[in-house]
């Protein structure tokens, strides 16, 4: 694992330990650390607001970028053209296109 | 199952046990594959012939599916070979290692959001149609690796098998793609007078 540049470290006005927040915050968030890891992000964060405060904003936009996911359906159109092409393949349940209710 | 008319073991039974199937776990997922294959293609049109031929090469070879495994990842990884497939381009190489250039620029990015008083940015606001038009506009494969982890909420290891890459291929893309979309939100805070104009050298 690299060390960041100090320069970077200093734009962002942060200390040393504030720097493992920012660079390990998106794997923590995916859960993609390892228990202690996790725990030790966990320690520093209960006890320093401005990491506290860059994990909500990390947490808002990745809530607001989940959030998309619900936005956006398939055009009837569009399944009323799939149905044809399944038809037109032999499949008996070409009908349920047009039916069948999308998961959550 | 045992009032069916035919045999269970005749062809006619079996074809109708798979359309059933097919019916049954690979339709719901129309809306998530569209979307998927719009974000990609970002045309309607182009969507629409995607998506359609996603589907109809899922159910000539829905024999290939293993039951009990994820039909949304499986899917997903026809409708990306689909995508490439339309397209004469070359599939794009970039492949950052460094996810942490990206995690500690984003760090940079909420600093100068914090210092100009505008870090409750994703809070406040809808940020909802801002955020569609900056994945949009987002380059591969630094598209696909947010549509699919942040938007369609799949793990590491199934974006990976969509994508065809190691799972530290998707991390560093995924960082990539969250790391420019927080930038290109930023600056269109600072577009709406959200924030002074003296942030903008800030990026």
């Amino acid at each position: 694992m690299s060390a960041p540049q100090q320069g970077q470290l200093e734009a962002l006005g942060l200390s040393a330990t504030c720097a493992d927040v920012v660079r390990h915050l998106w794997d923590y968030l995916d859960d993609q650390l390892t228990p202690e890891g996790a725990a030790r992000l966990n320690a520093h964060m209960a006890s320093c607001t401005t990491c506290r405060g860059y994990s909500d904003y990390q947490s808002c936009f990745l809530e607001a970028v989940a959030k998309l996911r619900a936005q956006l359906d398939a055009p009837e159109s569009l399944r009323a053209k799939l149905a044809e092409g399944l038809k037109s393949e032999g499949c008996s349940c070409w009908g349920e296109v047009t039916k069948v209710k999308s998961n959550e | 199952m045992t009032m069916l008319a035919s045999p269970p073991d005749s062809p006619a039974a079996s074809t109708a046990q798979r359309d059933a199937e097919f019916a049954r776990e690979a339709l719901p997922w129309l809306d998530d594959v569209y979307r998927f294959a719009l974000s990609l293609t970002r045309d309607e049109a182009d969507a629409d012939d995607v998506v359609q031929e996603t589907f109809l090469r899922a159910y000539r070879s829905w024999h290939t599916f293993i039951p009990g495994t994820d039909c949304r990842r499986w899917l997903f990884t026809i409708c990306r070979n689909v995508f490439l497939r339309s397209r004469e381009r070359q599939r794009p190489t970039v492949d950052l290692e460094d996810g942490e250039q990206d995690a500690l620029a984003a760090g940079s990015v909420y600093a100068a959001a914090r210092e100009h008083g505008y870090d409750d940015l994703y809070a406040r606001l809808d940020i909802g149609p801002a955020l569609r038009e900056a994945i949009d506009e987002l380059a591969e494969p630094f598209r696909s690796a947010v549509l699919l982890v942040d938007v369609e909420d799949l793990s590491y290891d199934s974006a990976a098998e969509v994508m065809g890459v190691p799972i530290g291929t998707v991390r560093s893309r995924l960082f990539r793609g969250r790391r420019l979309l927080q930038e290109k939100l930023a600056s269109l805070a600072t577009e709406y007078g959200l924030t002074p104009a003296s942030a903008e050298g800030t990026r």
